[in-house]
């Protein structure tokens, strides 16, 4: 059939071209949709079988609990806050700088953690892309615009930060307890994808990141097992840091 | 080469008297033409997905993996003889497989299916380039890049600008190129690796297969098939080269709904053509040339595109 096609093709082509100064080729193209039903080798079945039972053994890995499980809000939860703060917290022992603000995009939160114990497979679930943390240096009057963006369509987590959302701008911002200075440089801690101008961070995009290959992902994990250790349950509250 | 009349017509006589059954055949066909075919299997932005995407409801459910896509493979070179199995790029990184062993298993799987080369993609350097490296040992199959220096990483040495394959009486060239990682990879990942301009190195090493008389000259690219802005594509790539007959594309994920052609610097076609990403596809290009037994394969190829539907 395959050989039919091309010849049929290549008795056309010549029929209408034969001034041409080029050698003619046939090309048929096909795309195969891998799919469940498709046979399977069953080589490679072996194969990966035992990488695959060790994936889900280390997924199904209890790295830490939670007494009341963390639910992403609007304007604040305590997922949020949580990730924020583990942000500020493993972005400033990484990088070895003081960090002012940090941030997570509401879209970037893609799960919740359940009352119970946290598995490494919940925080894949949370934070399923590789999402890099990374650190800007953001003028305040730019950071002010960021807020808004941030104010305007609903936050995901923020540290750092005091601020009222009033018709969907950002007010009363305090920052380390102080109002933002326009002036002022503020070291922001976010990942690449609101850095790069993804979602909520469209002016961030374009300032310097200094980036160190820090999985979001990794940060969460480093985090829970850091509060286990010290006999803590991963519990966090809403505490008023942005209000309407 | 400009056409030979007297071959045109001989092979249109002698397929039309295939097609038609007349019995009619020229006298000396066997001497003056013969056909040479390739296939073209093809994968890319697999992203360390080893088993099919989970039975979640969502869109892709079921999908990919590679058991389905191995025995396909198998199905296929059991069915024609000249096969090259390729992919560009962004092998690792995605699942939970590569975060647990770094790329261990995605290469063994492609050394069982036998991959004959691959280009690097960004997201190859995530786990470091000493990384890279060591699990090149598993995956058995050249890795193809032109346009990346090496030397003085842990990659020095580990790559080379093009492979030459000999298929049946076919001479395939293929070389590799790699988009630009600063700002797309964290600096400390790449490290000392040299980035040159894809379209001038692809040129040089294209050029470098056509003098040794390579009959299809393929590029295996992770640049992206095309962008908004004038940052370097595999578009751009194909509008700008003399002697490249295929892109096999990666990076951008795109689904293409046939092979783009394109005019070169030659005036001949250059093909572009991707397959989405996750191993959800599988590409495969067909080609067959029509030739003089003694002559090589002219300068620049005029491509007629058909959709393979058997």
């Amino acid at each position: 059939m395959l050989t039919r096609i091309a010849t049929y093709a290549s008795v056309v082509f010549l029929a209408l071209s034969c001034t041409s100064a080029q050698q003619t080729t046939t090309l048929n193209y096909r795309d195969y949709k891998i799919e469940k039903q498709t046979k399977v080798d069953s080589n490679l079945i072996k194969l990966i079988a035992p990488y695959g039972d060790s994936v889900k053994l280390v997924m199904s890995k209890v790295i830490g609990f939670t007494t009341r499980g963390l639910m992403k809000r609007q304007p604040e939860g305590e997922l949020g806050n949580f990730m924020a703060d583990c942000l500020m917290e493993m972005g400033e022992k990484k990088f070895n700088k003081k960090i002012d603000i940090s941030y997570v995009n509401a879209g970037g939160i893609r799960s919740y953690i359940p009352k119970g114990e946290i598995s490494i497979g919940k925080i894949f679930e949370l934070m399923p892309f590789d999402n890099l943390v990374v650190l800007q240096e953001v003028k305040g009057n730019i950071l002010l615009q960021f807020l808004n963006a941030v104010a305007e369509k609903g936050p995901g987590g923020l540290a750092g930060i005091k601020m009222k959302i009033k018709d969907k701008v950002a007010s009363n911002i305090l920052i380390d307890g102080k109002p933002l200075d326009a002036n002022k440089m503020y070291t922001v801690c976010t990942s690449d994808y609101t850095a790069n101008g993804g979602g909520e961070g469209e002016v961030l995009h374009g300032i310097k990141q200094v980036n160190m290959g820090y999985l979001f992902r990794d940060a969460l994990m480093e985090y829970v097992e850091q509060i286990t250790k010290q006999g803590k349950p991963v519990d966090w509250k809403t505490e008023g840091r942005v209000t309407y | 080469m400009p056409i030979n009349r007297r071959k045109f017509i001989q092979q249109t006589s002698l397929a039309a008297g295939a097609l038609l059954a007349t019995g009619l055949l020229p006298q000396d066909a066997e001497a003056s033409s013969v056909t040479d075919r390739i296939t073209i299997l093809h994968t890319n932005d697999v992203h360390s997905r080893l088993e099919p995407f989970p039975q979640d409801g969502s869109k892709n459910a079921g999908l990919g993996g590679v058991a389905a896509r191995a025995a396909l493979i198998k199905d296929i070179r059991s069915q024609v003889k000249n096969v090259l199995l390729l992919d560009a790029g962004d092998i690792f990184q995605g699942t939970p497989y590569f975060n647990l062993y770094r790329g261990e298993p995605e290469m063994k799987a492609m050394a069982m299916m036998g991959y004959d080369a691959a280009t690097m993609g960004n997201h190859d350097f995530d786990a470091g380039m000493e990384n890279y490296a060591q699990q090149l040992q598993h995956g058995k199959f050249p890795v193809l890049l032109c346009n990346y220096d090496f030397a003085s990483t842990p990659m020095e040495g580990k790559t080379v600008p093009y492979k030459i394959f000999m298929k049946g009486n076919l001479k395939i060239g293929i070389l590799g190129v790699g988009i630009e990682l600063k700002g797309l990879v964290p600096d400390n990942l790449y490290g000392n690796t040299l980035y040159h301009n894809p379209i001038e190195y692809a040129n040089k090493y294209a050029d470098i297969l056509h003098k040794e008389g390579c009959d299809l000259i393929v590029c295996l690219s992770h640049l992206g098939d095309k962008y908004s802005d004038d940052k370097i594509s595999d578009e751009i790539l194909a509008k700008e080269c003399f002697d490249i007959d295929l892109i096999i594309g990666g990076h951008t994920h795109r689904f293409f709904e046939e092979p783009r052609k394109y005019f070169n610097r030659r005036g001949g076609h250059t093909i572009v053509n991707q397959v989405g990403w996750a191993g959800i596809q599988l590409g495969r290009l067909d080609y067959s040339f029509s030739r003089t037994k003694k002559k090589n394969l002219a300068e620049a190829h005029t491509v007629v595109i058909g959709k393979n539907t058997s």
